[in-house]
């Protein structure tokens, strides 16, 4: 996969809502050295659904995982696709990034495109507290179903460390 | 059993269906999960999956450690998969602080993944005979994989856990007065492999028990994101050491291994995945062969020494991916680095179990109770790696209540159950 057939294809798709895009080129191998691919992207949450849409509907993609990344007002959310499996020096890894404000933590689902984005959706939902909106199944996946915090947001820490604090002690009390 | 829950109509009957609830810890389960089954008679026809019972919360540690005390921490995820990780982890450090890899080095990293992939199969490959009642194919597999395990511990010093890869390098050389146990091992599971597929794959029990059951087509495996053997099984080409080359899979040609390879169109049972789990056996073996004829001479580390290390990193600013195609599947690790701070600002651990967990649903859709142990270990679960949280919800009073409050619920249920 070339990551400049990629590029320019969310280019013409996404016009003003594509924000930022880039791909990082590395080499592997120390006999033939060839180059493999990082590409990333960066789109408004509105365009949000119609990129993962364009994906699934031009090339065949595989989420790796969805991670996220906790920057003060805003959460950034990186869909982590590998495109162009199946063939040697074939495939591209393919982040899809938009950033979330916090006091509207809203995304929709990609299930109904990728229905294997559903365990790293649920996983967002408990770890963050985002909500993913139209998800078939948003139970907590890892956590209880009673947990209130969610461990990997900086503004609620104070919260999580207690609630580690708590775990700690119990883990070490005396019976 | 309850059955309380719904009735399904087929045709002009009207069946009852019943919830069986299998785990967190159950005899056929090596890890702990949670299975809630609907049966209809002995055929599943829903299954509710509930894991995280082995949450440690590895991530949220890592994100308060410097570099390489997370990178201890990620060996420390899995035990089967212990260079798997770290493998992933320095990858994705290294893409994100512009760190460079002595060839030797990469060589090396191979050579234990490819150690690790055998020790796992074979392990996978014991733990499925036992789970069908093969109990002698048990103690022969685990067996054999011993000399893999003396292996590792000879070159790397332990069984499990080697730490070996280090951001920028390995710690330890193979060296040449050590080679020829591996060429030992090599010519060792060689003259094993024929036994091997005949004992797995050319017993009537074997393949009564495991053809056409647990099947995850191949449209199902890439629309659920499946990973690793589960994936190839189903005849998806997914390999991320033929896909995105890295190490030393660079230099070799390499191709992700099917049913195809054994002459046989891929159906996604629990047999293809002996198949595709055997044959990457000999595959490994073959691998680990060409590092030990090719290695390169070199450094092994471009930065040796510990302090530098760790200052080089706290002055590196950006984004990695670590990907590494662990005896599972693919093992992908984010990290994104600030200058100034010592510990990753983000890390995120994506482990096969996760990639595979929604492919057990098709898996086990129609089959039979009495399948349930070998369909959940066909995908080779490993609990420890996907679940990396674990929180108690309230200590001191509170818990002691919810204590309680369990216990009364249970006595209510043996009640209810007894009628």
């Amino acid at each position: 996969m070339i990551p400049e057939t990629m590029l320019s294809s969310f280019r013409d798709a996404l016009g003003q809502a594509l924000l930022d895009d880039k791909a990082i080129e590395r080499t592997e191998g120390t006999v033939a050295p060839q180059s493999v691919y990082d590409v990333w992207i960066t789109v408004e949450r509105d365009a949000f659904h119609r990129t993962i849409a364009h994906l699934c509907a031009n090339f065949e993609p595989h989420l790796s995982v969805i991670s996220g990344d906790d920057l003060g007002d805003t959460l950034a959310l990186n869909y982590h696709f590998s495109v162009g499996w199946g063939e040697r020096y074939g495939e591209i890894t393919f982040t899809v990034r938009t950033s979330v404000p916090k006091n509207d933590l809203r995304i929709p689902t990609i299930t109904d495109l990728l229905p294997g984005a559903q365990t790293s959706e649920r996983e967002k939902q408990e770890f963050y507290g985002i909500t993913v909106e139209g998800i078939p199944d948003g139970r907590n996946l890892f956590l209880p179903e009673d947990m209130t915090i969610h461990p990997w947001r900086l503004d609620l820490e104070d919260e999580t460390s207690e609630s580690v604090k708590r775990l700690v002690k119990w883990e070490t009390r005396d019976e | 059993m309850n059955n309380e829950s719904i009735n399904l109509s087929i045709g002009n009957e009207t069946t009852t269906c019943y919830n069986v609830p299998i785990g967190p810890v159950h005899p056929a389960l090596k890890e702990p999960i949670r299975f809630e089954f609907k049966l209809s008679g002995e055929r599943i026809v829903g299954v509710d999956i509930k894991p995280g019972f082995a949450h440690r919360g590895i991530e949220y540690m890592g994100m308060r450690r410097n570099l390489i005390q997370t990178l201890y921490l990620s060996e420390r995820i899995c035990g089967i998969c212990s260079i798997s990780h770290p493998l992933a982890f320095t990858q994705a450090v290294e893409n994100a602080a512009g760190i460079e890899v002595p060839p030797r080095a990469k060589y090396i990293r191979t050579i234990i993944g490819e150690l690790e992939r055998i020790h796992s199969h074979l392990l996978w490959a014991g733990v499925g005979a036992h789970e069908l009642g093969f109990d002698s194919l048990l103690h022969v597999t685990w067996n054999v994989r011993e000399k893999c395990m003396d292996l590792l511990e000879q070159l790397t010093g332990n069984r499990v856990d080697y730490a070996i890869p280090i951001f920028g390098g390995v710690r330890r050389d193979i060296p040449a007065e050590k080679a020829h146990l591996a060429y030992e091992a090599i010519d060792y599971y060689r003259d094993l492999l024929e036994k091997m597929l005949d004992l797995y794959l050319r017993d009537k029990s074997v393949e009564m028990r495991t053809q056409n059951v647990g099947v995850l087509s191949y449209e199902d495996a890439v629309a659920l994101c499946a990973a690793g053997p589960t994936t190839r099984a189903s005849g998806v080409k997914k390999d991320v050491r033929q896909d995105m080359p890295y190490l030393a899979y660079a230099d070799m040609d390499l191709h992700a291994i099917t049913p195809a390879d054994y002459g046989k169109e891929a159906v996604g049972d629990v047999f293809d995945n002996i198949v595709v789990r055997l044959l990457e056996v000999a595959q490994a073996v073959d691998i680990i062969e060409f590092c030990l004829e090719n290695m390169p001479e070199g450094e092994l580390t471009s930065i040796p020494k510990v302090p530098a290390l760790l200052a080089a990193l706290q002055k590196a600013e950006g984004e990695g991916i670590g990907r590494h195609e662990a005896p599972r599947g693919e093992v992908f690790h984010y990290v994104r680095l600030e200058a100034g701070r010592e510990e990753p600002v983000v890390w995120k651990v994506k482990a096969p179990t996760y990639s595979n967990l929604m492919g057990w649903v098709p898996k086990f859709m129609g089959d039979e109770i009495a399948d349930v142990p070998i369909i959940a270990a066909s995908i080779d679960p490993c609990m420890c790696c996907m679940d990396r949280v674990h929180v108690v919800d309230d200590a001191g009073n509170e818990s002691v209540r919810a204590k309680q409050d369990l216990i009364k619920l249970s006595r209510e249920k043996t009640r209810r159950i007894c009628g």
